[in-house]
């Protein structure tokens, strides 16, 4: 080979090289250099959603985020953190500051609707480093105790003419045996099993069907705070109401765009969004099912999967809320220290 | 002088009656509670018209199915924000004549700048009517004291 041949090759690579090594550092995902902004386009799921919508940083590392839209207005907050939902304006930029001190990986996600597909929304942070404390990502509740989130599930007692009440439960003079007022009896069992279970019991065994029904009420009202009623309504106004209803109907202004869509197409799934006024199916729903279903998301049906996104004591929170539309709003205990 | 007072009632009785009495082209007189509805999406508001009398209690609820939308009514100046599946309303009294503009006050896409709608407070016609009976009163005075 010649040298000048050998040379005007080298020249070529050199050339190819560096504007590629470049692009290359940026998809890549190599960690940016602290204090250097990482712009975040938004658009709607069906036109793209994030741009990036993969990061990477070192734990501890101080992202400064410059957020702006392409389109609609859309929303950004990182699922599992406390950083503070910020809007995100088309015309305009948001700048957010984030540090994130576990290593792991967060997803960030819109939060204000932008069309059906607005869950869908979604991106990674992948926070790099050593892992200080052991993992403590427990499995959910519905997997320990083997629910299968498909089955259907009936209640197998008719439900009470009226809501129960469990204002008229705590008037009974009943007393309920301790065993039925721990969070872990009543997120394992349903509704309907609670009722035969306390109608089985000595103490009950005067009280009309009925009555039995304000037990249950009493029951689930002594693991409802009202604080977490609060929450619970605010994450269903935001993040649920759009599908299953403001009532929970699951009528919700999304519900018709889910029948014409993707999951109406597949064979034998309803498309329609959970009605939890339904007494049949929530009396025979056990909170585990519910929480599971939340974080676990219907796989295909159009329920999202909002394990990523929502803390385990905001997944309570909302099924706590979602038995207001069997029991009533007044259905809530004292409001213990939490 | 018996002509005259049956032409008198003739002239000014019957024009009396016919302000009390003819239907006013927008139903009641009395300013009533209005709730209306109003859908947002895809850059139109259904119902895009909405016609009130002055004078009325407005609540728009307002609902928007695809995007979050907004609402703005000029002349009133006020606006409204709703997020899908987050219902909001917006109360007041239509206390001004005319015809409004309504307004998408959130960039909700390209077509943003053609989501419009229209506010029409109607007369009010009870402050008409009363109008109308002073001043046939009067005419029927002055010509009475003519006489
Ligand atoms: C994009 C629409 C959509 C959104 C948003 C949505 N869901 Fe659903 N959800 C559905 C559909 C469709 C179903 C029925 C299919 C299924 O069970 O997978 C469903 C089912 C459920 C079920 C199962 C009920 C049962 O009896 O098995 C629960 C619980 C539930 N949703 C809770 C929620 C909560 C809580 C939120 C908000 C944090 C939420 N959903 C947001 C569409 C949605
Ligand atoms: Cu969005
Ligand atoms: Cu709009």
């Amino acid at each position: 080979m010649n040298p000048e041949r050998t040379a005007r090759v080298l020249v070529f690579a050199l050339a190819l090289a560096l504007p590629l090594g470049v692009l290359l550092t940026r998809w890549a995902g190599i960690p940016r250099q602290g204090g250097e902004w990482i712009e975040i386009h938004g658009r709607m799921s069906d036109d793209g959603g994030w741009t990036p919508d993969e990061i990477t940083v070192d734990v501890g590392e101080v992202l400064h985020l410059r957020l702006t839209s392409d389109d609609v207005v859309h929303g950004f907050a990182i699922g599992q953190s406390n950083f503070e939902a910020v809007d995100v304006m088309p015309g305009e930029v948001t700048q957010a500051t984030v540090t994130l001190e576990q290593p792991g990986r967060y997803v960030f996600y819109c939060t204000r609707w932008c069309g059906v597909n607005h869950w869908r929304m979604r991106g990674t942070i992948d926070v790099r480093g050593e892992t200080s404390e052991p993992d403590t990502a427990m499995s959910p509740l519905y997997q320990s105790l083997g629910i299968d989130l498909e089955a259907p599930h009936p209640a197998d007692v008719a439900p009470p003419d009226d809501p129960p009440s469990s204002h008229r439960g705590a008037n009974l003079g009943v007393p309920i045996p301790d065993r039925f007022l721990t969070a872990a009896y009543y997120r394992a069992h349903s509704p309907g099993e609670t009722w035969h279970s306390l109608r089985a019991e000595a103490a009950a065994h005067q009280l009309t069907d009925e009555e039995v029904w304000d037990l249950v009420a009493l029951v689930w009202a002594s693991n409802a705070t009202p604080s977490a009623i609060e929450e619970g309504g605010r994450l269903y106004a935001s993040n649920c109401a759009a599908c299953h209803g403001e009532r929970g109907a699951g009528d919700g202004v999304m519900a018709r765009a889910l029948a014409n869509g993707a999951a109406a197409r597949l064979e034998d799934r309803d498309p329609s969004p959970a009605n939890f006024t339904d007494a049949v199916q929530m009396l025979g729903a056990t909170p585990a099912l519910l929480q599971g279903k939340i974080i676990r998301g219907g796989m295909g049906t159009g329920m999202p999967n909002w394990g990523p996104i929502l803390t385990d004591a905001e997944t309570w929170a909302l099924v706590a809320y979602l038995w207001r539309f069997q029991f009533g709003p007044a259905n809530t205990g004292p409001d213990t220290a939490r | 002088m018996q002509t005259s007072v049956i032409g008198r009632i003739a002239l000014f009785g019957l024009p009396a009656l016919v302000v009390l009495l003819a239907p006013t082209p927008s139903g009641s007189a009395e300013p009533s509670e209005r709730i209306i509805r109003i859908e947002a999406s895809s850059f139109a508001y259904k119902p895009a018209l909405i016609a009130v009398a002055q004078g009325d209690h407005i609540t728009i609820e307002l609902v928007a199915t695809d995007v979050v939308h907004g609402l703005h009514v000029d002349g009133y100046d006020l606006s409204v924000t709703a997020d899908p599946g987050q219902t909001q309303r917006l109360t007041f009294v239509a206390d001004r004549q005319g015809t409004f503009r309504i307004r998408c006050s959130v960039p909700c896409g390209p077509l943003h700048p053609f989501m419009i709608g229209k506010l029409k407070v109607g007369t009010n016609w009870l402050l008409w009517r009363a109008v109308a009976l002073a001043l046939l009163a009067a005419m029927a005075g002055v010509v009475g004291f003519r006489q």
